[in-house]
């Protein structure tokens, strides 16, 4: 695609971030106390650590902040503000590096965030943390390694882990689960690999907690498939489901959000090769009424992969927009939001959910240095005055619209 | 998924109708913040050979208001399209140099523009906005509304935003006093374009105005040369009035046709609503040849928005909030041979049957 091509979206503004548009899958709102909206944004890859945005007016963004990565070796890619308080996930390129883990920033004056505490996850088998969810100020949920975690294969580094951040200086872990079989002295024994071209791990991606409820940590759990967990007692949390359809489906579950009140759960594959490889990366409906037994009755219609199918680029699904359980996000129990990369930031209406309707995209034209010469819309945040945020994973850094459906 | 339960359920607590319906469980879909929803908006303009249609729509193209307008042309050939502004092409589709698309319907309508919507979706044409139809001039402008009306037809991607017609000023009136079709243009329209008018006497074109008037209550505009304010023609609806849902009095025309309004003061039951125009269409199903309206239904938080052609009824469209501060049911008709007293009469006694009548006798004007 050559130009933007944009329905029932209206672009407000593009601000490519200076050179560092390579954002991951952290996008968080803070209201700081003087009253500006800061977006704080996780890069997808060094040297930039986060980049701090006044998107008070939407037309208008303005970098308020922006730090480096400590390491070459490590990317943050994933964040979350809770208050003041905001918590940025590292992970190192191989096992064994350092600094992996978390770390803790009072963000009070969003110019300058001040740390408050790293979190160490780091050792001999670990790469530290891909993807934290902080939502009610008090648990970090994540999908990490663990100094004293072994695993039986080494792609099934990360796995579920449940950290009290209450007393923001001192965090500990208190609950934990792996997919048995995972760790080196499990009964059960390992999972099957997937084919070599497919074998993307067993372990975590979101690590998905809802108020509605606070006893099921929702998970895609990548080559697992969607797993579901009681986590009443958090010290012992125990799987309610699984569902996993690889094969004959590539792996690497992403996302699971639940409509609570409609019994539904919105499932996200992440496309992670190119030239449609690994085709096809959908978001799935999920019948969610009876939780011991998730049923997929639907995708959401993507445009053929000849549509969007570019050199060294993806093009298929990644993230949704979660419904974040906090004040400055907006919920939406029908409309599904979903970034496909290559096929830009799409928009569904799942009123009928067994036929999903497409009811909006947004395909930026290629930002001019973009690698592979395409948009890899990467993630997407919507906040409570019903302004979306999307971004890209290389250059082409934020995009802030309106919803016209 | 309520709190601590993990048992099975093997249908719906509420009925079918309100699997994964939720809390709120909303019976025309989630409400839209306008009526045509995520829908790609159609705008047909009609009228007879000669009015102006080209010379409009090539006007319209020229603005920036016009970017990224698919152009469906019916019977290419026939009305003598300039080949410079439409050029012609082995394939069904050609892209202009202003961004817009052609063309050249040589099947039906419908494919056309199910090849044209999907091509859109593959990338294979420009992410275009609208589509304009030109029909031919002899057209019936019924198939064309009842070809939107239906999720069978193309009513789930499409979205008939405005029936246009063009009467020009030299011919127009003999045409009307002639031409049923031309008199069925006019009365189904929901905005009306004169053109010609700088080369007809003032007297003629009065009287021609006064003909329409007499036709249709329909908004209407003055063009010359084309030029005219594109938001007459491209424009959604942006209140009651501009959607012709409004009672603006009482037509009366050749051929039976006259188009009236009925008022509830009182928000109707949705069942009582669908009964009376299930007799209707039923009982005079040819001669409703339009009826479109917003309507306060009880159990609805937000106005519905009906239409139907005939005996094809849209799926109704629940909008998050009323276009105006009239929040009064409006229900326009344009029928044949089917007076308004016996309409109202109708409503009345269908929610007269129900046990707890909402429906009260139509305001008279």
């Amino acid at each position: 695609m050559a130009e933007t091509a944009i329905w029932n979206f209206r672009q407000l503004a593009h601000h490519e971030l200076d050179g560092f548009g390579g954002i991951g899958e952290g996008m968080s709102i803070q209201i700081a106390k003087d009253g500006r909206r800061i977006l704080w944004l996780a890069h997808e890859s060094a040297p930039k650590n986060f980049t701090a945005i006044d998107v008070s007016d939407p037309r208008a963004p303005k970098i308020v902040a922006r730090r480096d990565l400590p390491q070459s070796h490590m990317r943050s890619n994933s964040l979350e503000t809770v208050g003041d308080i905001m918590a940025v996930a590292y992970q190192t390129t191989h096992q064994g590096l350092q600094p992996a883990g978390f770390e803790l920033f009072d963000i009070s004056v969003p110019e300058n965030p001040r740390s408050i505490t790293f979190f160490d996850c780091s050792g001999p088998n670990s790469r530290g943390v891909h993807q934290l969810w902080f939502a009610d100020g008090e648990y970090i949920h994540m999908s990490s390694g663990a100094p004293d975690f072994r695993p039986t294969h080494p792609k099934d580094d990360q796995f579920y882990r449940i950290i009290d951040v209450k007393n923001p200086a001192k965090p500990v872990e208190v609950g934990r689960w792996w997919l048995p079989g995972t760790r080196e002295g499990d009964s059960a024994p390992p999972p099957v690999r997937h084919p070599e071209n497919a074998d993307t791990g067993f372990r975590p991606h979101n690590t998905n907690v809802y108020p509605e409820r606070p006893d099921r940590a929702y998970l895609g759990y990548i080559d697992g498939g969607l797993v579901t967990l009681d986590i009443a007692d958090k010290a012992h949390p125990k799987m309610v489901a699984r569902w996993d359809y690889h094969p004959p489906y590539f792996g690497f579950t992403h996302t699971v959000v639940p409509f609570f009140d409609r019994g539904l759960y919105i499932v996200s594959d992440e496309c992670t090769r190119t030239e449609g490889a690994d085709w096809p990366k959908l978001v799935w409906i999920v019948d969610g009424r009876d939780e011991t037994n998730p049923v997929p009755i639907a995708t959401c219609p993507l445009p053929p992969l000849e549509s969007y199918l570019r050199p060294g680029a993806r093009y298929g699904a990644h993230n949704l927009y979660e419904n974040l359980p906090k004040p400055n996000a907006w919920k939406s129990d029908r409309v599904v939001l979903a970034t496909y990369f290559n096929g830009g930031l799409r928009a569904y209406d799942t009123s009928n959910p067994y036929q999903p309707a497409e009811i909006g995209y947004f395909v930026p034209e290629p930002p001019a240095r973009a690698p592979s010469g395409a948009i890899q819309i990467n993630d997407v945040f919507v906040d409570e005055r019903q302004i979306v945020y999307t971004v890209d994973r290389h250059v082409g850094g934020l995009y802030t619209l309106e919803m016209d459906f | 998924m309520s709190a601590g339960s993990t048992r099975s359920k093997w249908i719906s607590e509420t009925g079918p109708r309100a699997l994964f319906a939720g809390k709120e469980a909303l019976p025309f879909g989630r409400r839209q913040r306008r009526v045509r929803g995520p829908r790609l908006p159609v705008v047909a303009v009609t009228g007879f050979l000669g009015s102006g249609k080209t010379t409009l729509i090539r006007a319209l193209l020229a603005r920036p208001e016009g970017a990224n307008t698919a152009i469906v042309v019916n019977e290419f050939g026939e009305i003598g399209i300039d080949q410079a502004l439409l050029r012609a092409s082995s394939d069904t589709t050609v892209l202009l140099g202003n961004g817009c698309l052609c063309c050249n319907i040589r099947t039906d309508l419908q494919e056309t523009l199910r090849a044209l919507f999907a091509d859109r979706a593959r990338g294979a044409v420009p992410s275009f906005e609208r589509v304009i139809i030109e029909t031919s001039g002899l057209a019936d402008p019924g198939p064309v509304l009842q070809t939107f009306a239906t999720d069978r037809g193309l009513g789930r991607e499409f979205h008939l935003q405005a029936l246009v017609t063009v009467v020009d000023a030299l011919s127009g009136e003999r045409n009307l006093d002639d031409l049923p079709e031309a008199r069925k243009q006019v009365a189904l329209a929901d905005r009306i374009i004169l053109t010609k008018t700088d080369l007809s006497d003032a007297d003629a074109a009065r009287r021609l105005s006064q003909r329409i008037s007499m036709l249709s209550a329909a908004p209407v505009a003055v063009a010359s040369n084309g030029a005219i304010a594109p938001g007459f023609v491209l424009d959604e609806p942006a209140s009651g009035r501009d959607a012709g849902v409004v009672d603006t009095g009482h037509t009366h025309g050749l051929d039976g046709i006259e188009s009236f309004a009925l008022t509830f003061e009182a928000p109707l039951r949705w069942a009582a609503f669908e009964q009376a125009m299930a007799v209707l269409t039923a009982l005079r199903g040819p001669d409703l040849l339009r009826v479109k309206g917003i309507i306060a239904i009880a159990e609805c938080r937000g106005p519905v928005v009906v239409h139907a052609v005939q005996h094809v009824a849209h799926p109704p469209v629940e909008l998050e909030d009323w276009p105006d501060p009239d929040h009064r049911s409006r229900l326009v008709f344009i029928t044949r041979d089917l007076p308004r007293e016996r309409v109202a009469q109708l409503f009345a006694a269908v929610d007269g049957v129900a046990t707890e009548p909402s429906v009260k006798m139509p305001n008279r004007r």
